[in-house]
């Protein structure tokens, strides 16, 4: 292609007649309408994000985890990262598609998971004994065409953790080819710039019922998620995430928030404002 | 001969005898001991039936390539071609031979199809010739049922005689040779499989019915022989008619206007019309392929090299006939000698040579061969691949075969205990779980948007248990002002019942010890140490008191000092803490 053509495709592309028809023009008008920007082409990890079902990690990822992405999501033990991922999974599972948890540690509870809404038999639980079999198994595993796959790598420290970047490289592209998300869950960073977006989780506090010395409940935790990476939104922003131990419909209070007296005695999700907002 | 349990047990055979005092098929034993009340009663044993039936299958391939199996005791075969009825063929008609096992009947004799149009098969010389072996289980005693062939009078015809002649000849053959298999039979010769079937059930063996003489050989017969439907059956006992004979004198026409289609067919049945073909028997296919190698193979490599070539000529030959490996065994044979012989089961039905590959590669890995490989063969035991039909406007369903694949190739690598579905388990210890085969059911045909999330918090179980080791507050002084709680009932962990004031609070119960501080040991993973900053506690837990391993627990929720939400147990019995769970 000429000087002469590349700069009438760019005039076509800014919409402005070329000022000088060179040769040819006829065609180049005729593509022009159907020529796009390739920056605003929209890639797979742009369409259709799968929702979560955790409102504040829906709300940083612009409406759930990227298909086709790979979502870090780091945070120490005891911070609801384990919660994230199940309620992930309940979400896609729910919807009738298949999910995948490549489970480091061999966690999972069933029981805890149906309650938490997960289609077990929609689920694939496959227990790695070490990083690297994690790692072969989510690609195979995003390679068959699952929607979701959770990796799972457990707590702190991880053994056999000096898995190349290589690897978590070749495991983004391998989702991105698959359109398929894929939700890594890690105690501390591991996939580098391989990660298309990375969230930290922070535990507040846990959450007990009864002060001094009266009898205590655990009731749930309270937790807070930053958004460290990704390219479609501003880095930085932060959401907080409330956890029940009990199973309890929500319940909207509108003076809920002026009245903490009131909200000590009630279950957990209704004490957090923002879970308030969120579900009404 | 019975099938069932107890009384309830029905007869399904009986000997000539048995039968003779009224014994018939479909009473119930009770009733038939009534009648012989030292009736000898065998159960019914399919295994037997199964391999009688392909003894008689060999017999019949002894005779003929071509031959059908019927069941139940039936074989036909196709005597087209024998090579002691050749001089026949020019001009014979069609001879079918049937021979039938068991029975208290046997006969031979020959009858023929109506003629095919002259070229229809495009040699009207030499029409096919049909033998049928029709075999009846339950087998009855050797020597019972049987008699001295008898041949029915033959059309007028140049040959005729010594044609038929020959076929009883053959017949006979045949039945010598089921004998020396150790399997009484009997046989008919027909031109038809209808018209063959019917003259092996006659007590004389081996009777041949002569070609065109099919209507006069089934006339004499009971009506009963055609097997016809109840309500035909009625309405013909109601015309008055007991024969074959009876029905075939009827007009066509108008026995199918009041008798409708099976009518018809049934009446052509009678006139000794039966156009259905010979269905050959296949055999099983056996899916095999492997090789001698020049010289002895040491190492892996090499053998793994050579063996992809042979498993993807089996695995196109599984595609060829649509099916897929459920099971590889592999066959070495060793250098000097010896064999080693394994099997490799895989979890669903594949067709990938890489699965395959990989599965060998790993189960030779871990069970080496005692000496050099001096020759092999893959067998592959074929199943239906799994299938699956795709939603146009729901979520994409996985592909059967290539999620077996993975599967496969996933157990392959980590264990098949360690891929799979889990599935919930009835019980209260909280480390408790199954897994099953992982077969998603298909996907909805549209898109569902996710439910609201239940925002529940998890909690990591740990398996096994985290020894600990618990540092705790005095009984009777709780530390740090916290107060305690008396066991509560048993119940599921997380979500302990409320209890009404005063209830659970028992008098004079000593309070349990509180942790106030908990260390793991220094190799468990995941490390837990900390002063316990809260408490909540405990929860009873006892199950299983009548097993060998009884879970008597007191459970706690505690929350570190340094960070970290655990679940932790003491032990009733033993006395030792563990930790179970991170709640996270």
């Amino acid at each position: 292609m000429g000087v002469s053509s590349a700069v009438a495709i760019q005039e076509l592309l800014e919409g402005r007649a070329p000022a000088k028809k060179p040769g040819g023009s006829a065609l180049l008008s005729g593509l022009g309408a159907r020529l796009t920007r390739a920056s605003n082409l929209l890639s797979p990890s742009h369409r259709d994000p799968l929702p979560t079902s955790v409102p504040g990690l829906d709300r940083l990822l612009a409406g759930g985890l990227p298909r086709g992405g790979l979502v870090e999501l780091a945070s120490a033990r005891s911070s609801g990262r384990f919660s994230v991922a199940i309620a992930a999974l309940a979400a896609t599972t729910s919807s009738g598609e298949s999910a995948a948890l490549v489970d480091l540690g061999g966690h999972l509870d069933p029981q805890a998971a149906v309650a938490a809404g997960v289609e077990l038999t929609r689920l694939l639980w496959v227990r790695p004994h070490r990083v690297k079999e994690a790692v072969a198994s989510a690609e195979m595993l995003l390679a068959t065409g699952f929607s979701l796959v959770v990796v799972d790598l457990g707590l702190a420290p991880v053994r056999g953790r000096f898995v190349p970047d290589a690897a978590w490289l070749r495991l983004g592209r391998t989702a991105r080819s698959r359109g398929a998300a894929l939700l890594l869950s890690t105690p501390y960073r591991l996939a580098g710039h391989a990660a298309d977006a990375v969230v930290a989780m922070e535990s507040s506090s846990a959450l007990w019922c009864g002060t001094g010395g009266a009898p205590r409940l655990l009731e749930g935790l309270s937790s807070r998620l930053t958004l460290q990476k990704y390219a479609r939104a501003r880095s930085g922003l932060s959401e907080a995430v409330m956890l029940s131990v009990w199973e309890v419909p929500h319940v909207v209070i509108p003076s809920a928030a002026r009245h903490p007296g009131l909200l000590r005695h009630l279950p957990g999700k209704v004490r957090d404002p923002s879970s308030l907002r969120s579900s009404g | 001969m019975l099938e069932g349990n107890g009384n309830a047990a029905r007869v399904v055979a009986a000997s000539r005898k048995a039968r003779k005092s009224g014994i018939e098929p479909g009473m119930t034993l009770p009733q038939a001991r009534a009648l012989v009340p030292k009736l000898i009663a065998r159960g019914r044993d399919r295994a037997c039936e199964r391999a009688a039936q392909q003894a008689l299958l060999e017999v019949a391939e002894t005779f003929s390539p071509r031959v059908e199996d019927a069941g139940e005791g039936v074989v036909y075969l196709d005597l087209d071609g024998h090579p002691r009825l050749l001089p026949l063929s020019a001009g014979d008609g069609r001879p079918l031979f049937s021979l039938s096992k068991g029975g208290a009947h046997a006969a031979l004799s020959p009858l023929t199809l109506p003629s095919p149009p002259a070229g229809a098969r495009g040699d009207s010389e030499a029409p096919s010739r049909v033998a049928r072996d029709a075999l009846s289980l339950p087998p009855l005693p050797a020597g019972e049922g049987r008699g001295e062939g008898r041949l029915l009078p033959l059309p007028a015809g140049e040959g005729r005689g010594e044609g038929h002649s020959r076929l009883a000849s053959l017949a006979r053959d045949i039945l010598h040779a089921a004998e020396k298999g150790s399997l009484p039979a009997r046989v008919g010769v027909a031109a038809s499989k209808l018209a063959a079937r019917i003259a092996a059930s006659l007590p004389d063996t081996p009777t041949v019915v002569s070609e065109g003489s099919e209507s006069e050989f089934l006339a004499p017969l009971p009506l009963e022989k055609l097997a016809p439907e109840m309500e035909i059956a009625a309405a013909l006992e109601r015309w008055g008619l007991r024969t074959v004979g009876d029905l075939a004198r009827l007009p066509e026409g108008e026995v199918a206007s009041r008798l409708g289609e099976s009518g018809r067919a049934l009446h052509a049945t009678a006139r000794g019309i039966d156009p259905r073909p010979l269905e050959p028997y296949l055999p099983p296919p056996a899916f095999s392929e492997g090789m001698d190698l020049e010289w002895p193979l040491a190492s892996l490599e090499p053998f793994l090299f050579v063996g992809h070539a042979a498993l993807e000529r089996l695995v196109r030959r599984l595609e060829a006939q649509a099916l897929a490996c459920a099971r590889l065994e592999v066959a070495l044979k060793l250098d000097p000698d010896g064999h080693d012989v394994r099997a490799i089961s895989l979890p669903a039905p594949t067709r990938d040579v890489k699965t395959l590959l990989t599965l060998v590669r790993l189960e030779l890995e871990a069970r080496p061969p005692g000496a050099a490989v001096a020759g092999f063969s893959f067998a592959a035991h074929p199943d239906q691949p799994r299938r699956a039909q795709l939603s146009l406007f729901g979520p994409a369903a996985l592909s059967p075969d290539r999620l077996a694949t993975t599967i496969a190739r996933l157990a392959a690598l980590l264990g098949a205990e360690r891929v799979g579905s889990p599935s919930t388990v009835d019980g209260h210890v909280p480390e408790r779980f199954a897994l099953t085969g992982y077969a998603p059911p298909p996907p909805p045909n549209a898109r569902v948007p996710p439910p609201q999330g239940r925002g529940l918090l998890g909690v990591r179980v740990l398996r096994p248990p985290v020894p600990l080791e618990v540092i705790v507050d005095s009984p009777d002084l709780p530390a740090g002002g916290v107060g305690s709680l008396p066991p509560l009932p048993t119940g599921e962990i997380g979500s302990p019942p409320p209890l009404p004031a005063g209830e659970g609070r028992g008098e004079g119960r000593a309070i349990p010890p509180r942790p106030i501080s908990l260390k793991s040991p220094p190799d468990s993973t995941p490390p837990i140490s900390g002063a316990v900053r809260v408490a909540a506690g405990p929860w009873s837990l006892e199950e299983g008191w009548w097993s060998e391993s009884p879970a008597d627990r007191d459970y706690w929720d505690v929350e570190l000092a340094n960070g970290g939400l655990y679940r932790i147990y003491r032990d009733r019995g033993a006395g030792s803490w563990f930790a179970d769970g991170v709640y996270d």
